[in-house]
């Protein structure tokens, strides 16, 4: 595993736009203790932003009334929220078992070779960035992509290709 | 007291506490579970593995012994193959990534982690493979130092900022091997208990700034103590060393369990006044105005009070039960005021709802029990038609501004019998240095009205005297403890009954 632990600081102040707002506000009412909406809180803001800054964290641990170290905790220990801005294209390749054995490094490889970059690394332009993630529960449909959050199943060089592809 | 109960531990039969769990159960009858994570203070948390024990009842294998709690007829394995290879391969799971830099840790000596490898491991290492780096020296705040690499992940440091400070500064980051204790960028701990994590930590993760590198722990000899920071009368242990041809020095102040005045832990600032105990202590004894030997000094006082008119002795609130009635008896005896005007040692809203207590006096209860006014009226009346004050040790100048000061002491003979060197003391035409509490064996009664007992823990080069016996050489006619004693049962009716060799380890609640 790697070092997530290095936050990055933008040094200007987060804050939920008006309509992740409400969503927090909603989600308030649907969990027995504020604590539980550590997850929810992250995904709301990395929807926002693409990315979880430290002062987004900072935020999150004041609306949800809890200990900005909790937070901390949460966003560093699941590989899915992102800790730096991401690339325009979003690129998440499965690496648990079924996905594993069903090619995914092909997958990568193949990404490696045709926009130059490692899983953790964002293209020099900024258009593609590229990490390997932990099961995303497509196991049925191995290997499974994801491209900016959507879904791409059995995949194989040629789909890749393709998706790529559609990338502009 | 608790119901006991009967259980197995290797076969053999103990009795012990019911409900407790097995670590601390058996732990009363001198068996060790080795532990990392849990601790009495934060309970039982289970991550760390090291406790797993057998136990002879169907149930699964291997059991952590902080989450069982003792049962009658339990037949508890502690000594069986599979117990000891799991201890074992938990050790060498620690170990894999940890340093081992035991020569330069502060740590080394009351590791846990160094005293279960050798009890419970004793492996070569059989990795082949670099091991993963981390963090070293990270300044966390409060002169706590972190090293993310000598930490097994036990949580206790964080548990500690959560459930007792509440201020949770700390947290375990990322997962698996890479897992590690950090602040939030830029929220360092900030709290007033926070070097208690140094002592919690059961490995060198967590060091202390003003400990570190001073002392090899096994140097230290480890007396028991209480501390004199503030009323609460924490119980503490004073480390001390005598290096080769120095004098004794103190090293640091550690918590020491009292279930009813502090628990586990002490506050920072109490921790830190060790440094009183060594740093300008009034070591030089003066007499009319000028350096003396300290029989010299002594005589000018002994004069300087028989030709006095009308001598105020101005006993201390921080001093033992038995040196207040020292002084006062001495001043029934030389016709002189006996008072306890103290208002500077008061600290208004500085205290908190845990430990620290606004009165940074250990025994103001004392001055109260031996019927000795601290009030300021009374005091100032007082000194308008003396001629001569002596502070037994009262830190007259944190009550007073320079000018006040002057205005209060006139044209008065200012003695001070004192343990540090002050402005006051400084000004004095007569000063005598003074054994300070590490230094002499004593009782104090705290804010709770909890009567303590303490014993003297360090023994300088050239010991200073305690202040009974610096009276008794002025011309009192207590020359101990135990002649105090026996005045102070007669004289004080709650004490009538209360045997100072027998106040117990907790301390002996006061009814009146």
């Amino acid at each position: 595993m790697s070092d997530r632990s290095k936050l990055i600081e933008t040094g200007t102040p987060f804050q939920f736009d008006p309509e992740r707002d409400a969503e927090f506000e909603r989600l308030v009412t649907r969990y027995p203790t504020r604590e539980s909406l550590i997850l929810p809180g992250l995904w709301l803001i990395q929807e926002q932003e693409g990315w979880v800054c430290a002062e987004a964290m900072a935020y999150l641990a004041d609306r949800i009334g809890t200990f900005a170290s909790k937070i901390y905790e949460a966003a560093t220990f699941y590989t899915m929220y992102n800790l730096h801005p991401m690339g325009e294209y979003h690129i998440c390749v499965c690496r648990t078992l079924s996905c594993y054995l069903l090619g995914k490094q092909q997958i990568v490889d193949y990404l490696k070779e045709e926009i130059g970059i490692a899983p953790g690394e964002i293209s020099s332009n900024g258009k593609f960035s590229l990490e390997e993630v932990e099961c995303l529960g497509h196991c049925g449909t191995a290997p499974v992509v994801q491209l900016n959050g959507e879904f791409h199943e059995d995949m194989d060089v040629e789909k890749m290709k393709a998706l790529l592809a559609t990338c502009k | 007291m608790a119901e006991m109960v009967k259980l197995f531990v290797n076969g053999q039969e103990v009795e012990v506490e019911s409900g407790k769990n097995l670590i601390d159960a058996v732990s009363a009858v001198g068996i060790e579970i080795p532990h990392l994570c849990y601790h009495p203070a934060l309970g039982a948390d289970g991550n760390c593995r090291m406790c797993l024990v057998g136990i002879e009842d169907g149930r699964p294998p291997l059991v952590p012994a902080c989450k069982t709690p003792a049962a009658e007829g339990m037949k508890v394995q502690l000594d069986a193959e599979h117990i000891k290879k799991i201890q074992r391969d938990v050790m060498e799971l620690e170990l894999i990534n940890h340093p081992t830099d035991c020569p330069i840790c502060d740590q080394a000596g009351e590791c846990s982690l160094q005293d279960y490898y050798m009890k419970y491991d004793g492996q070569e290492s059989r990795m082949t493979v670099p091991q993963v780096k981390k963090g070293k020296k990270l300044d966390f705040g409060c002169g706590v130092v972190h090293d993310q690499e000598r930490c097994v992940v036990c949580g206790r440091c964080v548990r500690f900022t959560r459930e007792i400070t509440k201020t949770g500064e700390l947290g375990i980051v990322n997962r698996t091997d890479a897992a590690r204790v950090n602040i939030f960028p830029g929220q360092p701990l900030n709290n007033r208990y926070a070097l208690n994590v140094v002592d919690l930590c059961p490995v060198g993760a967590m060091t202390s700034t003003d400990f570190r590198f001073k002392q090899r722990v096994w140097f230290l000899s480890k007396e028991k103590g209480i501390c004199h920071g503030c009323s609460k009368g924490c119980n503490i242990f004073i480390d001390h060393n005598r290096e080769k041809y120095k004098d004794e020095v103190i090293y640091r102040f550690r918590p020491r369990l009292n279930e009813e005045v502090n628990g586990y832990f002490i506050c920072d600032e109490g921790r830190m006044t060790y440094k009183w105990e060594n740093d300008q202590r009034l070591i030089t004894p003066r007499a009319n105005g000028s350096e003396a030997i300290k029989s010299a000094a002594v005589d000018s006082l002994r004069n300087a009070i028989s030709q006095a008119s009308k001598a105020v002795f101005l006993v201390s609130p921080s001093s033992s039960l038995e040196q207040q009635f020292a002084v006062k008896a001495f001043a029934e005896q030389a016709g002189a005021t006996v008072l306890g005007f103290s208002d500077g040692y008061i600290k208004a809203g500085d205290g908190d709802d845990y430990l620290i207590q606004d009165d940074k006096a250990a025994n103001r209860a004392g001055l109260a029990l031996l019927g000795i006014d601290a009030t300021r009226e009374a005091f100032e009346a007082a000194m308008a038609e003396a001629d001569l004050l002596v502070s037994f040790d009262n830190a007259l100048g944190c009550s007073y501004d320079q000018d006040g000061l002057a205005k209060v002491l006139g044209s008065c003979t200012l003695a001070v019998i004192a343990t540090n060197s002050d402005s006051l003391s400084e000004q004095a035409t007569i000063a005598i240095p003074t054994a300070s509490y590490s230094e002499y064996s004593g009782s104090i009664i705290n804010c709770d009205n909890i009567l303590q007992a303490f014993a003297r823990a360090v023994v300088k080069n050239d010991p200073p005297e305690d202040i009974v016996e610096i009276v008794n050489r002025l011309g009192g006619e207590l020359e101990n403890n135990q002649q105090v004693w026996a005045a102070l049962k007669k004289a004080v009716p709650t004490l009538a009954e209360v045997e100072p060799e027998q106040i117990p380890e907790q301390g002996l609640a006061l009814t009146s």
